[in-house]
């Protein structure tokens, strides 16, 4: 029989929003849930966001792979993930006791979705200092990511976001679906980045509600 | 792994039932008399999903039953509407898709027509064709849909309304 593999989770949204600090913050926290975690980057020409994870310290650098997109990076994630489900073969053949495969999107804009033959379950990441009107802007990733990430939450009252009113839209915006702000840098008030962590565990690595 | 592909979990994330395999489909031979037998004793549950989580490998549901359960699949194995994930003596899992929800979209002339298959095409509908009409699956809130063809619709190139059922 065939064996199930690492569950693979999509990380989209656009440039600049927090996706590689994101992913940076979760290494710690999947690590000490006893989650074996490995990621692939996609950079348009270049494997910036790869070196930055391998040099972080967070993960054995052998765990990242790079994708460079070449051209418009949802065209990888979406229209033909080939490169990208090539990455993370290797990464599984590799590493076989892998639970978890971080797939991570170039910058793009709010069109950019993820194709379900690539990755079970993703999520988008905006982030704040971007306009308060980006979930009202109804664009297919924010709609359609099983999880909306609002980062940078420390910066609404410097660029005048009413923070609480962006993620009370959002959520509505969502049709309730759910939508979690986060600060991936400094003091995490409320701890955004670990429900994200929890919620992700209990999404697609099947985890108990509330398990630590 | 136990025979009837479901398990409680490995690794760190042990915890509901988990479903690992297509056992094949209800309407093989081999399958569908068991399903019957079982279908008489009320012992078959359904997970009913949205077309659209047919492509998930991994995904968490609540049954007909009320049962909660996930599915974890092998990525060359893939979701199907009659997809067994359980079968023993005692009881059955079968995965059934929901019925669709469809936008008939009828363009007023044939330059109404390119127009508007343009613009599903670019917001990446799923389609199908009836004769002149365009279906556009309803894979989200209606207005989704309704907002993006205003144009159409108060210029009077298309005419739109739902229909349900159909899988």
């Amino acid at each position: 029989m065939s064996r199930v593999g690492a569950a693979r989770v999509g990380v989209g949204g656009p440039v600049g929003s927090g996706k590689t600090a994101l992913i940076e913050a979760m290494i710690p926290r999947l690590t000490a849930a006893g989650v074996e975690v490995a990621v692939v980057t996609n950079d348009l020409v270049t494997q910036e966001d790869a070196e930055r994870l391998r040099r972080s310290g967070l993960i054995d650098p052998a765990r990242v792979r790079a994708v460079e997109a070449g051209a418009c990076p949802h065209t990888v994630i979406r229209e033909d993930p080939t490169l990208n489900i090539a990455a993370a073969d290797d990464l599984e053949a590799a590493f076989p006791g892998l639970d978890l495969i971080l797939i991570e999107s170039g910058g793009d804009n709010l069109a950019s979705t993820f194709s379900l033959d690539l990755v079970d379950w993703w999520m988008f990441v905006i982030d704040v200092a971007q306009g308060d009107d980006i979930p009202r802007k109804r664009g297919p990733g924010p709609m359609q990511a099983d999880l909306l990430v609002i980062n940078k939450l420390d910066l609404a009252p410097h660029v005048g976001v009413d923070a609480a009113a962006t993620l009370a839209e959002a959520t509505a915006i969502r049709g309730g679906r759910p939508t979690i702000a986060c600060r991936c840098r400094g003091a995490d008030a409320g701890d955004g980045v670990g429900r994200i962590v929890a919620h992700l565990r209990e999404q697609v690595l099947f985890a108990t509600a509330g398990a630590a | 792994m136990p025979h009837d592909g479901h398990h409680h979990g490995d690794g760190p994330e042990a915890a509901l039932p988990v479903f690992t395999a297509i056992l094949g489909s209800r309407h093989d031979p081999a399958l569908a008399e068991a399903l019957h037998r079982l279908e008489h004793a009320h012992a078959v549950d359904e997970l009913i999903l949205p077309r659209a989580d047919l492509a998930r490998r991994r995904l968490r549901a609540v049954t007909r039953a009320g049962r909660e359960v996930a599915v974890a699949l092998p990525r060359e194995q893939k979701l199907s509407d009659g997809a067994v994930l359980a079968l023993d003596g005692a009881a059955a899992l079968v995965v059934r898709v929901e019925a669709e929800r469809w936008l008939r979209l009828a363009p007023a002339d044939a330059a109404a027509a390119l127009a508007l298959g343009y613009h599903a095409g670019n917001l990446h509908w799923r389609v199908r064709f009836d004769g002149a009409d365009l279906m556009v699956a309803l894979e989200g809130p209606d207005a989704t849909y309704l907002d993006r063809l205003r144009d159409f619709l108060e210029t009077g190139r298309a005419t739109a309304s739902v229909e349900e059922g159909g899988a």
